[in-house]
């Protein structure tokens, strides 16, 4: 029998070569592990009073309201329809292709709707930006559709009005304005986008108006990489990346590895080549602030923002220093000026670079300087990169940053604007301060804002437009890679919302067209095929072969060196710089009401309902300051009151603060949550600067961060190990996972049975992103507590992301892991519920029976994986009836008092096994994905029937790599998980 | 004086509280789980008002109008569903098209709005029946529902407790039938042994694997 070894943090664990201990803070890393509860001080208790007053309060309820609750069945009514719809059977859901656009690309995604109402997102699997996943904005903007916050009502200075009214106010309006000097004082802000609609319907109102100007602003806009592209081609071009083709990534902070809008392919890539051996690849990362691509970088370098031009700079002069393409870079490495350990890590960098030559890439994010991706495009230019194409910018305007609205503020004080459209995502609160846009905005006397909220820019405008959700409009969009995409409606707007398209088509004249008489007539005149291929298209979501054609520019590397040997570089100062990052979970803040996202964990952080100060612990140390400190920033601007959190792996002298927060509109979820970052910002600097002072006010802010909730004791359950580790020694710790524990229970039989489930996630697949989690908490009814209650430790997540940091706490070294209820063989919670609440079925799977739970939490006490949750509440009592239109009908929604926890999705095995049986067929392999599978962009997560040995899932459960998480405490597990093995380069090492 | 009471009153007396004890305990506890199985609650032979008076004795006695004519989506989906409207008048449009008794029909037809009708057999939430499932591996429409062509009103015939789901869940072979006689109401094969025996062929015959995990029908 093997010896029961558990591996304690801090101890040296003989026996297992190089231990790697784990810590998830740095307040864990530096006193260990706190003898904790279960839960935080507190977690039972309801404000003042204690859990035995409450017990005695809860057992005299019961007695007189359960009692008087039983005496009846309650009468319920049937509402049939008057005339049946051709396509709807009751009870079966329906799935419509449609898309969803952010940063004005379009993600073609599968909707489910049941009688009419949709009520969960999935990818579109033919779909080239979705590949069949979602992100965690894909999958969280169903709960906006239903969000009670949303504007419903048409308005004139605050009055009701109709669209009728609207459109002969606007008609007169215009006529005026375009006899008068051809439309010179009418002006659009729409949000980026590249809907062919919309680009036609802009042509048609300049031609009508020719002297209106069209701008679109977005906070994260790609100007700077539109710069990049036209210094180093000459013209602006977008770069589009396949990283299965890469084996040598350096991310220059880039972040491909987080379902940004147009990343899913990426992380995709990158994710097919973690396998290891020899075609494995290599992921470097240059940041400021650690990212989820940091997370998962082989080698990681952390600098100040303002020293990544030089990096950059380094890394083309190395590779330049051996002639070549580069040659004329050569002579520029002395001027990047880098410290030892830097140029130590460009120079290996580049050798790598070099000897992957077509197979290496170099990446840049969007908020780096223009130089820096022109210097990636020379980059990749000479080394022939197989990975990189070339394509004409898909949005209709290649400007959408700061500087088009420092223009357009500058047009309104000068008086030249009459009538302002805004279809933007609330510019107001995006905004740079020091434009004043508000002040701005109250100048222009027709101001007309389109909206899903009265948001701040709604507050200034004089008209205000209910917006449409993308589920209640027909629409078009291009994917990341050009590909033609429709949005198809699977609702009547509910709250009165108008399409973009819309609005736009006000200015015409043409009079109220429907959206899909709009839609279709473009389409039909565009393209000749449109009388038979429409239905097509709409049923796919998309035209096939659409996709960009791609370019081949020339690299004009004189032209960088040139602007490279010009530019300005900041001397090492010891003045703080400040760094302005778009929000893991909030994007620029357009889903701040989102209570799906403000309660997932940031994926790095792990930090709920805030956002906040991040900085290094040298940082703090130097300042003063530590967690949950409450803080002024200030940079040229008027202070900003924050909460410092101190991270590992930050770069010193630098503060990370995130957009999106602190707002000030009429959503109810978003008002008083975390700090606006506009008064740092600058038109001409938008993502940072340096100067930034950091003042203590002495008070502090509690954030709420879930990182220590649910502690696994001290034992190392996420495995990540180096190659030579692997290949080595670390075969024996993964080995060690899984050998077969002994135990005194007869083993289940499983022979008579046709499934036998299971699941597998390959920690070197899965990136961080929490994807999963919202996919989980749309499909299963999982209510959102609240800060006050995520404190507690009370968040309902059925899926957690754990994310565990090792080594030092300048360079950790950062594992996540998925965990969720792991089924066990011999689960630890079945033997201890009085009830029989939670058994075994037949099939293997843990059954939780949420009418037999009577909430003695035993269960969850006795979890060693600690993914039970417990309704300390009735969470979902207070739920609107719009609200109650989201849940799926598939799932119990759970009330107060009863455990709940991860099922395997087994609504959706039931569904399939009964569609399966009636159709006298077996199961096949991916007609049951579990939510968090088919939400994985990476395809980290599989499940399957384990009798089946051709199944995925099957696969990896005998997979080298494969181990189960607490082997040693013999649950036995039905998920395998399969350990991360990173791939180093020896130079470094 | 001698003692009011004899000792043995004690003994009595104490008899007497543990018989209270007895019959106050269990019948707070099997009180009311006896109430609860007992048609005073479940509603059983509880005829329900409907707002028209639609006869299943008249439609499925008399006309023998198949079952999924109106309960279209019975082999299809969990609900057998209530007819649209529409389908009420596929006939009342030609036959009875003045009858006062169908005004509510034609006024739900024309105002676009639904009759609202009241439920017979209820479900908790937590509790997920298919019917296509039922229907597929041969479980009548008359095993759960009764005898619907005698029924002027429906009313629910079965108890719906899940000790009553379970009775079947556990041993199908008594109340299978052949998939064609699955609507039929009076399909009989005989006395006890023979439905046994036939109930045994169909279960190999259709692959029956009823289950009783927990999860079948909670989710």
């Amino acid at each position: 029998m093997p010896s029961l070894k558990l591996p304690i943090l801090g101890s040296s664990g003989e026996g297992s070569p190089q231990p790697r201990t784990q810590w998830r803070s740095l307040d864990e890393r530096e006193r260990g592990l706190a003898p904790s509860g279960e839960f935080p001080p507190g977690a039972s208790e309801i404000g003042g009073t204690s859990r035995r007053e409450f017990v005695q309060l809860l057992g005299a309820s019961m007695a007189f309201a359960g009692a008087a609750g039983c005496l009846k069945l309650p009468a319920e009514q049937i509402l049939p329809y008057t005339r049946q719809p051709e396509e709807i059977v009751p009870g079966r859901p329906l799935h419509y292709a449609t898309a969803s656009t952010l940063g004005g690309r379009a993600t073609g995604l599968l909707a489910t709707a049941f009688e009419g109402r949709p009520t969960k997102i999935e990818g579109n699997p033919e779909h080239p930006s979705s590949l069949g996943a979602t992100g965690l904005f894909e999958q969280a903007s169903i709960l906006q559709l239903y969000d009670p916050n949303r504007a419903a009502v048409l308005q004139e200075k605050n009055r009701p009005r109709s669209w009728r009214e609207f459109l002969a106010a606007q008609h007169a309006r215009a006529n005026a304005l375009r006899t008068k000097d051809g439309g010179a004082g009418l002006r659009f802000l729409l949000e980026p986008g590249s809907s062919p609609l919309i680009g036609e319907l802009r042509a048609r109102i300049q031609k009508l108006f020719p002297n209106a100007r069209f701008r679109s602003y977005t906070a994260v806009s790609d100007d700077e990489a539109m710069r990049g592209a036209r210094l180093a081609f000459g013209a602006a071009l977008e770069t589009r990346f396949d990283l299965s083709k890469a084996r040598v990534i350096a991310c220059l902070e880039a972040d491909p590895l987080h379902p940004w809008p147009g990343s899913i392919p990426a992380m995709r890539g990158w994710a097919d080549k973690r396998e290891p051996g020899p075609e494995m690849n290599r992921l470097y990362a240059v940041e400021c602030a650690l990212s989820v691509t940091g997370m998962n970088a082989d080698h990681r370098l952390r600098i100040r923002p303002s020293r990544l031009l030089p990096v950059a700079l380094a890394l083309a002069a190395k590779l330049g220093s051996a002639g070549g393409a580069l040659a004329a870079f050569g002579r520029l490495g002395a001027k990047a000026r880098l410290e030892p350990g830097q140029q130590r890590f460009v120079d290996a960098l580049a050798s790598d670079l070099r000897r992957a030559g077509r197979q290496g890439v170099v990446m840049v994010g969007p908020r780096s300087p223009a130089l820096v991706h022109a210097l990636a495009h020379a980059i990749n230019s000479s080394l022939g990169s197989e990975a990189v194409s070339h394509q004409k910018p898909v949005l209709h305007d290649t400007e959408t940053g700061a500087d088009g609205l420092a223009e357009l503020a500058a047009e309104i004080r000068s008086g030249a604007v009459d009538t302002l459209v805004v279809t933007a995502a609330n510019p107001l609160h995006t905004a740079p301060y020091e434009l004043n846009l508000a002040t701005a905005l109250d100048a222009v006397p027709n101001s007309i804002y389109r909206g899903l909220y009265q948001d701040e820019t709604a507050q200034r405008c004089a008209w205000f437009i209910p917006a449409t959700h993308p589920l209640e409009e027909w629409g078009d969009a291009r994917a990341h890679d050009g590909t033609v995409t429709f949005l198809q409606p699977l609702v009547q707007p509910l709250f009165n919302g108008v399409s973009e398209a819309q609005v736009l088509a006000a200015f015409l004249g043409e009079g109220d067209k429907s959206p899909y008489a709009q839609l279709r007539e473009y389409w039909r005149a565009t393209r000749a095929d449109a009388a038979t291929a429409w239905e097509k298209w709409i049923s796919d979501g998309f035209i096939r072969g659409t996709a960009s054609p791609a370019e081949s520019p020339q690299v004009r590397a004189d032209a960088v060196a040139a602007a490279a040997q010009s530019a300005r570089f900041e001397t090492a100062s010891p003045a703080l710089e400040l760094n302005v990052v778009p929000d893991y979970r909030l994007y620029d803040g357009r889903f701040a009401n989102n209570v799906w996202l403000q309660e997932t964990p940031d994926p790095v952080t792990k930090l709920t309902w805030d956002n906040a100060a991040l900085m290094s612990p040298a940082t703090a140390r130097e300042l003063g300051v530590k967690t949950h400190d409450a803080v002024d920033l200030g940079l040229r601007g008027p202070p900003v009151h924050a909460a410092v959190l101190v991270v590992p792996g930050h770069a010193d002298g630098a503060v990370t603060v995130s957009l999106g927060y602190g707002r000030r509109g009429s959503e109810q979820n978003a008002a008083g949550v975390g700090f606006d970052v506009a008064p740092l910002r600058r038109a001409s600097a938008p993502w940072g600067g340096r100067g930034l002072t950091v003042t203590r006010l002495g008070r502090r802010h509690s954030l709420a961060i879930t990182q220590e909730h649910w502690s696994m004791e001290g034992r190392d359950p996420a495995l990540d190990m180096d190659l030579s580790e692997y290949q080595g020694p670390g075969r024996e710790r993964i080995e060690e996972g899984r050998v077969p524990v002994a135990t005194m229970h007869t083993p289940w039989d499983y022979s008579k049975v046709a499934y036998k489930w299971g699941m597998a996630i390959d920690l070197a697949r899965c990136t961080g992103c929490s994807a999963c989690m919202v996919a989980c908490q749309s499909e299963n009814n999982v209510p959102v507590v609240g800060k006050g209650n995520v404190e507690k430790s009370r968040e309902m997540h059925w899926l957690r992301l754990d994310r565990y940091f090792s080594g030092s706490e300048e360079d950790p070294r950062a594992t996540a892991q998925p965990m969720l209820c792991v089924h066990c063989e011999t689960a630890p919670c079945e033997y201890v519920c009085p009830v029989n609440a939670t058994v075994h079925s037949d099939e293997g799977l843990n059954e939780m029976v949420y009418n037999r739970c009577i909430g003695t939490r035993y269960c969850s006490n006795n979890c060693p994986y600690k993914v039970r949750r417990f309704n300390f509440f009735n969470y979902t009592y207070n739920q609107e009836d719009v609200e109650k239109l989201r849940n799926n009908p598939d799932v119990t929604v759970r009330s107060r008092g009863v455990m709940e926890k991860c099922t395997y999705c087994v609504q959706r095995i039931e569904r399939a096994r009964i569609d399966s049986r009636v159709q006298e067929r077996p199961i096949a392999e991916k007609e049951v994905q579990t939510a968090c599978q088919q939400a994985c962009p990476a395809h980290a997560i599989v499940f399957g029937n384990l009798h089946d040995p051709a199944q995925e899932v099957t696969k990896r459960h005998g997979d080298e790599r494969h181990y189960f998480v607490l082997n040693d405490v013999g649950t036995r597990p039905r998920t395998a998980y399969l350990a991360r093995v990173r791939n180093p380069n020896p130079e470094l090492t | 004086m001698s003692a009011l009471f004899k000792p043995w009153t004690n003994t009595a007396f104490r008899l007497a509280l543990f018989g209270l004890a007895v019959l106050f305990g269990g019948g707070l506890i099997a009180g009311p789980m006896l109430y609860v199985r007992s048609p005073l609650y479940t509603q059983q032979q509880d005829p329900i008002d409907q707002p028209v008076q639609f006869d299943h004795r008249h439609h499925v006695g008399d006309e023998g109008i198949d079952c999924r004519y109106c309960h279209t989506s019975v082999e299809k989906s969990s609900f057998a569903s209530v007819p649209a409207t529409s389908v009420c008048l596929n006939c009342h449009s030609q036959v009875w098209n003045k009858s006062p008794k169908l005004a509510p029909v034609r006024e739900s037809f024309f105002s676009d709005r639904p009759i609202v009708w009241n439920k017979v057999n209820k479900l908790p939430h937590f509790v997920y029946f298919n019917h296509s499932i039922h229907v597929k591996q041969g479980v009548g429409c008359v095993t759960c529902h009764g005898r619907i062509d005698q029924m002027a009103q429906v009313e629910k015939w079965a108890p719906l407790t899940m000790g009553w789901c379970l009775d079947c869940h556990r041993n199908p072979e008594r109340f299978l039938r052949p998939r064609e006689e699955v609507i039929s109401m009076t399909f009989t094969p005989g006395g006890e042994k023979e439905q046994l025996a036939l109930g045994e062929r169909l279960k190999a015959e259709y692959h029956v694997a009823t289950r009783t995990s927990c999860t079948t029908c909670h989710r």
